[in-house]
């Protein structure tokens, strides 16, 4: 065997896993086509963040004179789309440096191509035999594309994003996820008119119903058009016709749903009914020795689930056996606010016959939020009456995203509502609402 | 975290205690449960155990100091008890509570104090663990695991946890099978090739030395009698059903009892004890009849009080209630103090006779076989019998042959003649 692991896709689930990989002694080569980091160092997380962000300090320069900053024209604001690509290519590139780097100090190969697994425990890069013990397909997603009724529509795909020059006044973002919400939220910051289409049933799937309905409520106060349930028939002059109404579109950002990018293989492939990669409880396809992490086995479509199944499948490699835990991953979304949840919703704690209790803390006490003016949001906490455990947190505040993390501390070792009272906040800090919400588990928040 | 253990109302209304011995020294490692002190009370000599695990660090009192219910006895530091356990269990010692369960006779408490204070307190749920933990071994468990393991009495020490570095779980605990039944009083075996040690239980120590103390002082002497109670089965058969449809079972036991009592208010000598020490006799003027049970932990022997006041129906009732107390291990020490006269009923288990053992300081105990059909001359006829046997012993400091022979006589009157039982 020229090699223990061999990984296919260099992406969130790819390089770390290989990292491990190497990191615990495994002779490792990593096959990627193009762009190390894959989609969310490059188009995904980072990229879409990165111009998040300066849409937000956009608005907020807005507001400077309320801190007590003079001097700043805000009718000469404008948003340089130029200056914001660049500099989120350069954050990419400094964070695909990092991953370059530490896959050589790990000792890891890098191999330019496309991959397609082979018979015996083989991959052919590029006709090439490469043989590896294990194998780990990691190749990712794409959006769906949008139908062909749309071809004579001006569609940008979140991967062409970078490339378009300037934004054009009317917008319309497609899909039902996260970052569909992110992504018209950025064009309404930078001042576009944004309409957002969208499915209910599956809007925002995952999130608490809490969550959503104050989300809806957050789209329409940012005078975002928020059409749901009801497909565009077609494109033209400029318009998204629908059964009963038009809505002017200078360009579709295409955020759909995600499909696999399934690899070729000379042994078939088992593929699940939604068309993912099917895998057994440890990764592992249909194929001995071949595993698949990240967005191509559908279990997940965060980058952080799929470095963890990296990390998870490596270690059982070695030998180091888990229970993969899909309870406590924190769901993020970096909208402004920021809304981050994780654990259960109070629908599954119905559904899971809990007594629960649900205590919740606004941001409008808290003192650290004054000072940032960001009073907008709250914590919700809900635990189990009978032991205290701590089943779910959801957050919105400016840096939930951040915050979150703590519920995840606390999800993972069990923690009770009395850990979490009992666990001395620094004041002032936006964090003091857990504890906060812990004394208003047991009994009453002190500030409420 | 310091705890201080105050001097606990063991259940007879006592006002203080004499320190006799102290079992433990500053400095000492104790596990809940572990015998610290032998306080002498104005009715019984006890043993106080320690509710918490840990180190001694102080003790309230020298040998012969006299102490007050609810004043400290000792301090104790607590290891590795989180807040917010702590709380939790200050919590339950300040909740409204039942009377604490009682394990043994009179004399010996295994139970915490309700008026154990912590030097602080917060907040918190669950009951406390009132479980020993083994020293030297203490898990890693995550909150909800150990507040579950409280809330099931499940010694989290003994559980192998499946989380990280061996952390018990929410789902260790869930999975957790005893190897056995954790409810009662656990003692390690020690096997060699002949013999197998098993430590006495608490219960096991309190009837030895309860067994001794009434052979040691008391004057036993025992009579042997047979009566013929065909009336008596038949009214018992009569009644039985309409007792039944009322919820209560009718046994023999109750006609035994209110012939008894109707006996000893008869010949209160019975019904007594006697005070060397102070040169005189005190008489009981109320009729509480203990009974002794028979149960998995070893004997109980709980009251039925004013049985004078009771008709046999309410008898019947009390029998019930005891009876399924003592099953369930419910009893109170309010169910087990208080008696004047005592009655063993191996009879239901299928004995004849028996020399019984005198509930000390009571003046007699009254033991009942079985009832057995038997060739009995009646009318100067033979005819078939059904006769049932009764072992009475007496403290012959107390009684003389001749009481003895007419209280028993008495009863078998009573037994023989049902109506007689009304009709007085």
């Amino acid at each position: 065997m020229d090699y223990d692991v061999l990984i296919i896709g260099a992406g969130p689930a790819g390089y770390v896993a290989a990292i491990r990989a190497g990191q615990v002694g495994l002779k490792t080569a990593i096959v990627e086509k193009q762009y190390i980091g894959g989609m969310c160092l490059n188009w995904g997380c980072i990229p879409t963040k990165a111009i998040l962000e300066s849409a937000k300090r956009f608005q907020k320069a807005k507001n400077v004179s309320e801190f007590g900053i003079d001097g700043v024209d805000t009718d000469k604001l404008t948003f340089n789309w130029s200056k914001v690509k660049s500099r989120s290519k350069r954050i990419t590139r400094k964070l695909t440096a990092g991953v370059n780097f530490l896959l050589k100090k790990n000792g890891i190969e890098a191999i330019t191509g496309i991959a397609k697994i082979g018979m015996d425990n083989s991959v052919l890069v590029d006709d090439k035999r490469i043989t590896a013990r294990h194998i780990i397909i990691a190749t990712g997603s794409k959006p769906k594309p949008m139908s062909d009724s749309f071809s004579n529509a001006p569609v940008v795909e979140m991967v062409n994003l970078f490339d378009v020059e300037d934004f054009p006044e009317n917008i319309v973002v497609t899909g039902n996820h996260i970052s569909s919400v992110e992504m018209a939220q950025f064009f309404k910051l930078i001042g576009k008119n944004v309409t957002l289409v969208t499915n209910s049933d599956y809007f925002l799937h995952g999130l608490d119903t809490f969550l959503i309905e104050h989300i809806t409520k957050k789209i329409a106060s940012d005078k975002i058009d928020l059409i749901t349930d009801v497909y565009p028939q077609k494109y033209t002059d400029g318009e998204l016709i629908f059964n009963d109404k038009k809505v002017k579109c200078d360009l579709i950002v295409n955020c759909n749903s995600r499909k696999a990018i399934i690899p070729e293989s000379e042994t078939l492939l088992e593929l699940t009914e939604r068309g993912f990669i099917k895998t057994d409880d440890n990764f592992q396809t249909n194929i001995n020795g071949v595993y698949v992490i990240g967005d191509a086995g559908g279990k997940s479509f965060l980058a952080h689930m799929a470095s963890a199944q990296g990390i998870h499948v490596v270690n059982a490699i070695k030998g180091i056996k888990a229970h993969f835990d899909y309870s406590t991953y924190p769901i993020n979304m970096y909208t402004t606010p920021e809304i981050a949840q994780i654990g259960l919703t109070e629908k599954q704690i119905k559904t899971e016959g809990y007594d629960y209790k649900v205590s919740e803390f606004p941001l409008s006490a808290n003192g650290k939020a004054l000072i940032e003016n960001n009073t907008e949001g709250f914590i919700r906490l809900l635990s189990d009456k009978k032991y205290g455990q701590v089943l779910g947190v959801q957050i919105v505040a400016e840096n939930a995203t951040d915050m979150i993390a703590e519920a995840g501390a606390y999800l993972k070792v069990e923690a009770t509502v009395y850990d979490v009272a009992n666990t001395i906040h620094a004041h002032p800090t936006v964090s003091e609402i857990f504890f906060e919400a812990g004394f208003d588990a047991m009994d009453k928040a002190i500030h409420k | 975290m310091r705890y201080i253990f105050n001097f606990p109302d063991i259940g007879e209304g006592l006002e203080e205690g004499t320190i006799l011995e102290w079992y433990v020294t500053k400095g000492q490692s104790v596990n809940t449960g572990d015998s610290i002190v032998k306080m002498e009370t104005d009715k019984v000599v006890a043993d106080i155990p320690t509710p918490k695990t840990g180190t001694i660090v102080a003790l309230y009192g020298d040998v012969g100091d006299v102490i007050k219910v609810g004043s400290p006895l000792v301090e104790i530091e607590i290891e590795g008890v989180y807040a917010e356990n702590a709380q939790a269990e200050v919590k339950k010692e300040f909740a409204p509570e039942p009377e604490e369960k009682a394990k043994t006779v009179v004399g010996t408490m295994e139970m915490a104090s309700k008026s154990a204070v912590l030097p602080a307190s917060d907040e918190g749920t669950s009951e406390s663990q009132p479980k020993e933990e083994k020293p030297g071994k203490k898990v890693l468990s995550t909150p909800v695991a150990r507040a579950m393991a409280k809330e099931k009495g499940i010694n989290i020490n003994e559980i192998d946890g499946t989380g990280p570095s061996g952390r018990v779980t929410k789902a260790d605990i869930e999975n957790y099978k005893p190897a056995r039944k954790v409810s009662a009083p656990q003692v390690s075996a020690d096997v060699t090739d002949d013999v197998t040690y098993v430590p006495l239980t608490q219960i096991r120590k309190t009837i030895a030395k309860n067994m001794i103390n009434s052979k040691h002082n008391a004057a036993h002497m025992s009579v042997f009698e047979e009566v013929e109670i065909s009336e008596l089965i038949k009214v018992r058969e009569k009644y039985k059903k309409k007792y039944a449809e009322r919820g209560v079972k009718l046994t023999y036991l109750s006609f035994i009892v209110k012939a008894v009592v109707n006996a000893l208010k008869q010949h209160r000598q019975l019904n007594s004890q006697i005070d060397l020490e102070n040169d005189r006799m005190i008489f009981n003027n109320r009729y509480n009849i203990a009974i002794a049970v028979d149960t998995p932990a070893g004997l109980v022997v709980p009251v039925i009080k004013d049985a004078d006041r009771l008709s046999i129906f309410e008898i019947a009732q009390h029998i019930d209630e005891i009876s399924e107390k003592a099953r369930k291990r419910e009893l109170t020490l309010e169910d087990m103090k208080g008696g004047t006269f005592s009655i063993t009923n191996f009879g239901s288990i299928g004995g004849i006779f028996a020399t019984p053992v005198i509930n000390y300081p009571q003046a007699a105990i009254l033991g009942v076989g079985r009832i057995m059909k038997t060739p009995v001359v009646k009318n100067d006829e033979l005819a078939v019998g059904n006769v049932l046997a009764l072992s009475l012993s007496v403290d012959h400091r107390i009684v003389d042959g001749g009481e003895v022979t007419r209280f028993i006589t008495k009863i078998m009157e009573y037994l023989a003649d049902p109506m007689a039982l009304v009709m007085e």
